[in-house]
């Protein structure tokens, strides 16, 4: 019985867990990834302006609540527009079943008519696992200074119900309003809710 | 891995699932609530049941929602962890009656990948309390309606509901229902308080120690902790257990760390729960307060490692053990014990014997040893590894004894016991004993001289060891062992390989008089970590015995040579030595110490160190002492070489130096916290006061590395 305990805390202890991660207040980690194109993009690369990184997999019951209701659009293109850099990321590991190589996730995208800056691929999870995210969507949102200044969830319902984002507090478009405007972000840190990411 | 289990067939089901998630998606977009998941055949079967085949007005009416779940699928707990939504149930009941909260049994953890999340497979059973109220008339069945709604889970999530309903008559008397037996055995699952467990935490940056004092019918052999909020815990940390002394648990804080939190509230499972024997569950609240927590022996802590499990310790004991031999303090003395096994080659039945008498002796030193060390912690001494050098009269024993060592291979006077005779007495030991003696001796004073060299593996075994019950401290211990005798055993068991080992000759006796000098060299050694405890009168105290154990070993060797006449003589000598030596015994460590921080280096304390790293100061702490010839060759190779230091000059980087020589209570609770037992340790502090534990054997690359990471980092 305790060997069997030992034994399992082996196996759990040898894959390591994702336990970094970006806290409100503390400067974003950097990162390097190829976007569906093939493009290099940095993080660095956006100092000066408000990021916001939007974990995505679009076989995911609660990626698809947000984009067959047009929320997630909706967010992405009066964001962009006012000069937001909007990044979606996909850490989904390539021997999943919910992975999608570039040309076909560039497609989905373009079917959503989702307009982020770039669709980035982390089929190695590495950014995922410097941030902490653990779900789809999981969202986060980068000060000018590179400061990261939400992390958490999309919104208040904790559903996959696309009803329910009528009626749903938007976390991130509150931090956005609240940058904006120049005030602190009122609630910075929220649990994300989602699927697990396929790491 | 669970990932790749069933991928080929989760290919085929892909388009399936795709045109499931449109169906889902079209509709949904109408405004409807999800429907219930028509294809593939949900995984997760729902219906309501009662325990009872009669609500009884104004009684409680037991009920609950049964979740059947497909093999390898799950639905989650009320706090479902990393990932997952918990399952809920909005009822539509008859005018009067309420639900209670969903009674939820204990969950399990359902890892998958990196992240944990809490949740439940099988047959489960969620119960729920529905007030009946007293004016029910009998007769008139109730009716009552819920909409279940849950995630399932496999390697993907589908979100899952279930119009649920249950007809009962209403009487004025009820019976168990067909299935009161699922509610029975269900009940038994759903934590409570338990009378006499009291909780406490403590939190410390973003560890978390929760202490409980448990009931003394109850045990806690293994324990898990499920948070009752959200965002408390970190759900796919490991959670360490530590009886020592009472029940604690080590868990990780979720970051951001809620700084505000006054208490910590979850539910504990021990021993596998109530589903298995001796297993038991409950919840706790436990109020939280800022204090000290110590790691519990984690390998390393800036690298987020996972905290060791036994198995990865007792292999990094394994392996520790094995990299003993090569350190420089225990290397000539094995290498003696070649010599012992060159001279025995021709008879390859006492070999063997040889090495288990190695073998034997060298791991009961280090569970003796271990034993030691445990009884000595819990004394409540402030010791470490390596203890046995921070006293000055044990420096100066060994010093004596390693003269002597050095004196007999010179051939000044022969041991008249042990393997150190000629091959004439090697074949009258076929049959003694002296031989096998000989050799548990040479383990015993491998182990003695190794108790310094703390090598790479080493420590974050004895680190894990310290925290662990007795039991597994002794193991680790003797893996240590195992692993040191490992190569010598091996050689005797396998005598063939001692073929590959030159043959017996002149060369022999000249080699062993040559390892006299290593002997003398660990003497100097010795002396200069004495030097380090006691003043210049020390020393020559102890250089004083050195001569009259020299002049009474002289005399030994002439008396063995046949002159009768000088063993008064060796007796003067060793009454010489004897008053010499007392003076010494008595001295204690530190009377005298030098601080012998050198330039640039500043002397380590917990306050300097916090109120640097609070000023946003990049910090380097080297935790070193006189005694550890590891942490001697980092300096010389890596630490003082020119460009390291006008590295840490160009960028103001400030050194510590926590210097372990002499007893040190604060050090060696820092050393503690860092899961570490012992020296050589080196941790970077980064601007942000983040520490990385560097490696046990730099080299300046290793440093300019790490520099260049914390540099990258604070940009």
């Amino acid at each position: 019985m305790k060997l069997a305990a030992v034994l399992v805390a082996a196996v759990a202890a040898s894959s390591s867990p994702v336990q970094a991660a970006a806290v409100p207040g503390q400067p974003a980690p950097d990162f390097r990834a190829a976007d569906v194109n093939g493009r290099a993009v940095s993080l660095a690369d956006f100092r000066g302006k408000t990021v916001v990184l939007e974990w995505n997999n679009p076989n995911c019951p609660f990626v698809q609540k947000h984009y067959t209701s047009g929320n997630m659009q909706s967010l992405q293109q009066r964001n962009t527009g006012s000069g937001v850099v909007w990044l979606a990321i996909n850490s989904t590991t390539d021997s999943h079943s919910d992975y999608m190589a570039p040309a076909k996730l560039a497609t989905w995208f373009a079917d959503q008519k989702a307009t982020p800056t770039a669709i980035l691929m982390d089929t190695g999870g590495e950014i995922g696992r410097a941030y902490g995210a653990k779900v789809t969507p999981h969202m986060y949102v980068i000060d000018p200074k590179g400061t990261v200044i939400y992390a958490g969830a999309i919104d208040d319902k904790r559903t996959a119900n696309p009803a329910d984002v009528k009626t749903a507090t938007n976390y991130v478009a509150a931090a956005l309003a609240d940058t904006r405007a120049g005030k602190p972000v009122a609630s910075a840190t929220s649990s994300a809710y989602g699927c697990t990411i396929k790491y | 891995m669970d990932e790749n289990h069933g991928m080929r067939t989760l290919r085929l089901l892909t388009p399936i699932l795709a045109a499931a998630w449109l169906a889902l998606a079209s509709s949904a977009a109408i405004g409807q609530s999800l429907p219930r998941f028509g294809a593939p055949d949900p995984h997760v079967k729902a219906s309501l049941i009662a325990a009872t085949d009669a609500a009884v007005p104004g009684q409680p009416l037991q009920v609950g929602l049964r979740l059947v779940h497909d093999k390898d699928w799950h639905t989650y707990w009320q706090v479902p962890g990393d990932s997952g939504l918990p399952t809920r149930i909005d009822w539509q009941l008859p005018a009067g009656m309420t639900a209670g909260p969903i009674e939820w049994p204990y969950p399990h953890r359902l890892p998958a990948g990196p992240l944990v999340n809490y949740g439940y497979d099988g047959d489960t059973l969620l119960l729920t309390t529905v007030q009946v109220p007293a004016n029910l008339q009998p007769g008139t069945p109730v009716t009552l309606n819920g909409k279940a709604e849950w995630l399932e889970c496999k390697d993907v999530c589908i979100p899952g509901s279930a119009d649920v309903t249950l007809t009962l008559p209403v009487k004025s008397e009820a019976n168990p229902s067909t299935q009161a037996a699922l509610f029975t055995q269900a009940r038994k699952l759903v934590p409570a308080a338990l009378p006499g467990l009291t909780a406490r935490s403590t939190i410390e940056a973003d560890r978390i120690r929760l202490a409980l004092d448990l009931p003394a019918d109850r045990k806690a052999e293994s324990l898990e902790f499920f948070p009752l909020e959200e965002a408390r815990i970190e759900p796919a940390a490991a959670q360490v257990l530590n009886r020592r002394d009472g029940v604690s648990l080590y868990l990780t804080a979720a970051k951001p760390v809620k700084a505000d939190a006054k208490s910590l509230a979850g539910v504990v499972v021990a021993n596998g729960g109530p589903a298995k024997p001796g297993g038991w569950a409950a919840v706790v609240e436990a109020p939280l307060v800022a204090g000290v927590v110590s790691a519990p022996g984690t390998a390393a802590v800036g690298a987020n490692a996972p905290t060791m499990s036994l198995v990865a310790a007792l292999g990094a004991a394994f392996i520790g053990g094995l990299i003993l031999n090569l350190m420089p303090c225990v290397f000539p003395v094995l290498s003696l014990k070649l010599i012992g096994l060159a001279q025995h080659r021709t008879h390859s039945g006492p070999m063997a014997a040889h090495g288990i008498a190695f073998a034997v002796g060298v791991i009961l030193s280090f569970v003796l040893l271990a034993g030691l060390l445990i009884a000595l912690q819990q004394a409540g001494s402030a010791l470490g590894w390596g203890f046995q050098l921070q006293t000055p009269w044990v420096v100066a024993s060994l010093t004596v004894l390693f003269f002597v060592i050095g004196l007999n291979l010179l051939g000044v006077f022969e041991f008249t016991f042990g393997s150190g005779l000629g091959n004439t007495r090697a074949a009258d030991a076929l049959v003694g004993k002296s031989d096998w003696r000989g050799s548990f001796g040479t383990g015993v004073l491998a182990v003695i001289v190794a108790s310094p060299c703390t090598a790479p593996f080493m420590s974050a075994a004895l680190g894990y060891a310290i925290t662990q019950p007795a039991a597994i401290a002794l193991s680790v211990f003797a893996m240590l062992g195992v692993g040191m005798a490992a190569p010598y055993l091996l050689l005797t068991l396998f005598p063939v390989l001692l073929a590959k080992l030159p043959r017996p000759g002149r060369w022999m006796e000249l080699f062993k008089q040559f390892m006299a000098f290593p002997m003398f060299a660990t003497c100097v050694w010795l002396m200069w970590v004495l030097a380090q405890q006691v003043d210049a009168g020390g020393v020559a105290l102890a250089l004083g015995v050195l001569v009259a154990v020299a002049f009474a070993l002289w005399a030994v060797g002439l008396t063995q040579r046949g002159s009768t006449l000088f063993r008064w003589v060796a007796l003067v000598g060793a009454v010489l030595a004897a008053l010499t030596f007392a003076p010494l015994a008595m001295t204690e460590a530190g009377s005298s110490a030098k601080s012998s921080s050198s330039a640039g280096w500043i002397d380590y304390s917990p306050e300097k160190l916090a109120q640097l790293t609070g000023e946003g100061k990049v910090v380097f702490v080297d935790f070193t002492a006189a005694w550890c010839v590891t942490c001697q060759v980092n300096k010389r190779v890596a630490l003082n070489t020119d460009k390291v230091v006008s590295r840490f000059a160009a960028e103001g980087i400030v050194r510590m130096k926590a210097d372990w020589t002499n007893r040190d209570a604060r050090i060696t609770k820092a050393l503690a916290e860092f899961g570490r037992n012992g020296v050589p340790l080196y941790v970077l502090y980064d601007a942000s006061g983040k520490p990385t534990v560097l490696p046990e054997i730099l080299t300046e690359g290793t440093i300019l590395a790490a520099l260049d990471r914390v540099k990258l980092a604070s940009r």
